[in-house]
């Protein structure tokens, strides 16, 4: 099928579970025990939301690495509706299914 | 006491599995189709649960290229987890590090952001983070399982808008985030920074899109700490 060698694929798969633990685990253990200053802890408060924010855009905006017009993508209309029901809810699971189920139909309308 | 949270950490996980399984299918069939056995491909998941860092780990060895630089591209793809963890870490502050360790293990872009918004509530607990990253591991697991076991009649996903998953879950998590005019004007701003830096590396300057969200949200929570004070 491949010359793919099972001794690369083991290499692999150990590696990556060895460093994929310590980008996590190491700055975790380490700045929780430190007292932060207050800008830092401010900069820090801050990072979610700006991870988001970027993430929304990439995702939503420019699915497949492409910005589309918002009025004609069903990306942006499906997060409409998703932030919709969100905000009205409060429930992450409620969005989620409706953002779903309304990006298959607003695919089907709009065209993917 | 300890069970209630956890089972509450479950429930709020519970669309990040919906978001994983279809992705881990993907990382399944195509782990299978490069010559992995089924079992290599849900243990990889199973072990290393880094979405983006896995499917580049495997590209870059099924292309012919070296273990080292497989490795190198996992690295670098996940190293926005040191940004994440080192944010969540303030919260952890006096649980041994034996208890950080399976937090740590099921830290990711979507775990992190639900532990988040959930802590901004005042409702997150070491043991509703737990619940979260064990739903949201089956997820990814399950999902691998299914497509490297599976992969000849498993279906396709994208008739039940399985590739909005992930999409619609941000989209919620930025509402939930967005606490005040501070959280909108970063979020804003994260957003069209990435929206903007990308535009630009279409001229010339190549930027993988993981980097872009840690440059750009970086640069935002910068943007907001020199904006704001306390």
């Amino acid at each position: 099928m491949t010359s793919v060698s099972p001794s690369v694929v083991w290499g692999l798969i150990i590696g990556m579970a060895a460093i994929n633990f310590a980008e996590r685990f190491v700055p975790m253990a380490l700045v929780s025990r430190l007292e932060l200053p207050r800008p830092v802890l401010r900069w820090l408060s801050y990072v979610p939301i700006a991870v988001m924010g970027s993430l929304f855009a990439t995702q939503v905006l420019m699915p497949r690495g492409e910005f589309l017009p918002p009025w004609s993508s069903p990306w942006v209309w499906a997060a409409l509706l998703t932030g919709a029901v969100y905000y009205k809810t409060r429930s992450f699971l409620g969005a989620t299914v409706a953002g779903m189920a309304g990006f298959v139909v607003l695919g089907k309308l709009l065209g993917t | 006491m300890t069970n209630r949270h956890f089972s509450r950490g479950v429930s709020l996980g519970f669309p990040i599995l919906l978001g994983y399984a279809p992705v881990g299918v993907a990382f399944g069939v195509l782990a299978v189709t490069s010559g992995w056995t089924p079992f290599q491909a849900v243990l990889c998941s199973a072990t290393a649960i880094a979405g983006a860092g896995q499917f580049i780990g495997l590209s870059v060895v099924a292309g012919g290229g070296s273990l080292s630089a497989a490795l190198v591209a996992t690295t670098v793809v996940n190293l926005r987890y040191v940004l994440f963890a080192s944010t969540i870490s303030p919260y952890l502050h006096g649980l041994s590090p034996a208890r950080q360790a399976p937090l740590a293990f099921t830290l990711t872009d979507e775990t992190f952001a639900v532990n988040i918004a959930d802590r901004r509530v005042g409702l997150s607990t070491p043991a509703s983070m737990l619940g979260v990253g064990a739903i949201a591991w089956l997820g990814w697991v399950a999902g691998t399982a299914l497509g490297a076991y599976g992969a000849g009649w498993v279906g396709d996903p994208t008739k039940w808008g399985a590739q909005f998953a992930m999409p619609a879950m941000f989209t919620a998590l930025c509402i939930a985030l967005a606490e005040n005019r501070r959280h909108v004007v970063i979020g804003v701003v994260a957003c069209t920074l990435a929206v903007g830096l990308a535009a630009l590396s279409r001229g010339g300057l190549r930027i993988e899109a993981s980097w872009l969200v840690v440059v750009t949200a970086m640069a935002a929570a910068t943007v907001g700490a020199l904006v704001f004070d306390d």
